[in-house]
């Protein structure tokens, strides 16, 4: 199991995590969800020991970095390699040697659908193929955690559906999958756990079942609020987000709903609408993104 | 140990397929021809080809480390179990390539006749220029972008040129009353001039075995230095 523990990351002045706590079970495919600068790539390379926190811990559940599949979200290869000398390379790094090493490139180009491409440079291949080489690297050695940051970026949708099957897959041969991604869709479809990240913090996580269930809130359509009510109301409760004419209120805070609106009326605010719905994993992203 | 052969083997395939591999072997050929022009003695070649050669070593070894800063290194350090491996690395391709640019060098002149050297005495220049060598690709480390961290490197070269140009400039610091930075600055070089002055001379005795300990010493720190740079530096290539 990886933990961190009130994890802080800061690059100058720009908080990438701020006090970050998480824990990604053995055995799943764990998405980190959120927008572009959420954080999730700074979390990847903490894992994987490329960059250090200013505060907090993480621990790798005893593995060392090198014992970590890692696939970076743009990832970089040395263009005068064949695919099969690369991946050679990174046997060869991971400690294969022999027999072991020569059927370990085999079965990762058979698997991952290189057999065709396996004597191409690496300058010449498509992105699709390059981004199955990415992952077919990362299981060199049989690493039993997997790090993959926005694993089918930029590829068609076959390539995507490929990946993805081979990731679910892996989940049933018992890997842990940890997974970066923006796209709602792919983590839906793949991760068992997922955690919103929204600037560095710690938005939702939990099993995707818990945080699909239908979960019921009151939303209140208003004029543009005071500014000074709404910042009394933005710090009275995480279940009551205050947005420029939108309350939404959940779990406790639906309980003083009709206070609420006491308080509104009483502040003169013409309040247009009220409704209750469910409240989805695009919601939850929607909020992390501010959108 | 086979993770550094197989590092180092790469590193070198990748720099002979690129351009910059052009520059050390320029440099080596152009400082074969040029230094054997009137031919040499042995004690010339300790001396001349031997510094020359070496500050050759010292930019293939930034080359290489240049090379070894590019995104394509994430998966490869991802894989290493220290970091350290991968500045070993470095420093094994440096050194084997400086070794073959001196080949490069040594073999057309003494076939030529422009270079006589005396066996088995001439045995002698193996371990003076290994230990100068291992200093030059160990300073070119701890100066590279690789390691640094911010512009740390540039105070680096900084000092290193303050010191050559301070080496230079002695009769100067002396007329000024600055014989204290001169005798700093002997102490300081002492280990690397007095090995050549000594493997030049001939002489093999304690003396010459106290410069290449300390020579070797220097590398090793330089070495260190570097290692403790990288072990620390948050990485971040661009992907």
């Amino acid at each position: 199991m990886i933990r961190a523990t009130e994890l802080t990351k800061r690059y100058g002045s720009t908080v990438a995590l701020d006090r970050l706590s998480l824990e990604v079970p053995d055995g799943t495919v764990f998405g980190l969800l959120g927008p572009g600068g959420a954080g999730k790539t700074t979390f990847l390379r903490l894992v994987m020991g490329f960059v250090f926190p200013q505060a907090g811990q993480i621990d790798r559940g005893g593995l060392s970095p090198a014992q970590i599949g890692y696939l970076p979200e743009r990832a970089s290869y040395p263009p005068h390699l064949s695919v099969r000398a690369y991946l050679t390379l990174v046997a060869r790094l991971a400690g294969l040697r022999g027999a072991g090493l020569r059927q370990a490139v085999d079965r990762l180009t058979g698997e991952w659908g290189l057999e065709s491409v396996a004597d191409r440079r690496l300058g010449a291949c498509s992105p699709g193929m390059l981004r199955r080489l990415g992952l077919a690297q990362a299981l060199v050695g049989d690493p039993p955690l997997l790090l993959l940051d926005e694993p089918g970026q930029g590829l068609d949708p076959t390539d995507q559906r490929f990946i993805g099957e081979r990731i679910v897959a892996l989940q049933q041969a018992g890997k842990t999958v940890l997974l970066g991604s923006h796209h709602l869709d792919e983590v839906t479809r793949l991760c068992s756990h997922i955690a919103v990240l929204k600037q560095g913090r710690l938005v939702r996580c939990g099993p995707l079942e818990e945080i699909l269930a239908p979960q019921p809130q009151v939303i209140i359509v208003t004029d543009p609020l005071p500014d000074g009510l709404r910042d009394r109301l933005a710090g009275r409760s995480p279940d009551l987000i205050v947005a420029e004419g939108r309350l939404t209120l959940r779990g406790e805070a639906i309980s003083y709903k009709a206070h609420l609106l006491r308080l509104l009326l009483d502040a003169g605010v013409d309040i247009r609408q009220i409704g209750e719905q469910s409240a989805t994993l695009e919601d939850l992203f929607l909020e992390a993104t501010g959108r | 140990m086979t993770r550094i052969w197989t590092l180092a083997w790469f590193l070198i395939g990748d720099l002979f397929h690129s351009l910059p591999a052009l520059v050390p072997l320029a440099a080596a050929l152009a400082f074969g021809l040029i230094a054997f022009e009137y031919g040499m003695d042995q004690a010339q070649f300790i001396t001349v080809a031997g510094l020359g050669i070496g500050v050759i070593g010292w930019l293939t070894t930034l080359l290489l480390a240049g090379r070894a800063d590019r995104a394509w290194s994430c998966l490869l350090v991802a894989r290493l179990r220290r970091r350290t491996e991968l500045l070993a690395a470095l420093f094994v391709s440096g050194l084997g390539l400086t070794g073959g640019l001196a080949a490069l060098i040594t073999v057309p002149n003494l076939l030529a006749g422009r270079l006589t050297l005396e066996l088995p005495a001439a045995g002698w220049i193996v371990p003076t220029w290994l230990v100068l060598w291992s200093l030059a690709a160990a300073l070119a480390l701890a100066l590279s972008g690789l390691v640094s961290q911010g512009d740390s490197h540039l105070l680096g070269y900084g000092l290193l040129t303050a010191l050559l140009v301070a080496n230079d400039q002695k009769l100067f610091l002396a007329e000024h009353r600055l014989g204290g930075v001169i005798r700093v600055l002997n102490l300081l070089l002492w280990p690397v001039s007095r090995l050549l002055a000594q493997a030049s001379a001939g002489r093999h005795d304690r003396l010459y075995f106290l410069a290449l300990a300390l020579t070797g010493g220097y590398a090793m720190a330089l070495f260190a230095l570097a290692a403790r740079l990288f072990d620390h530096k948050d990485l971040f290539w661009p992907e």
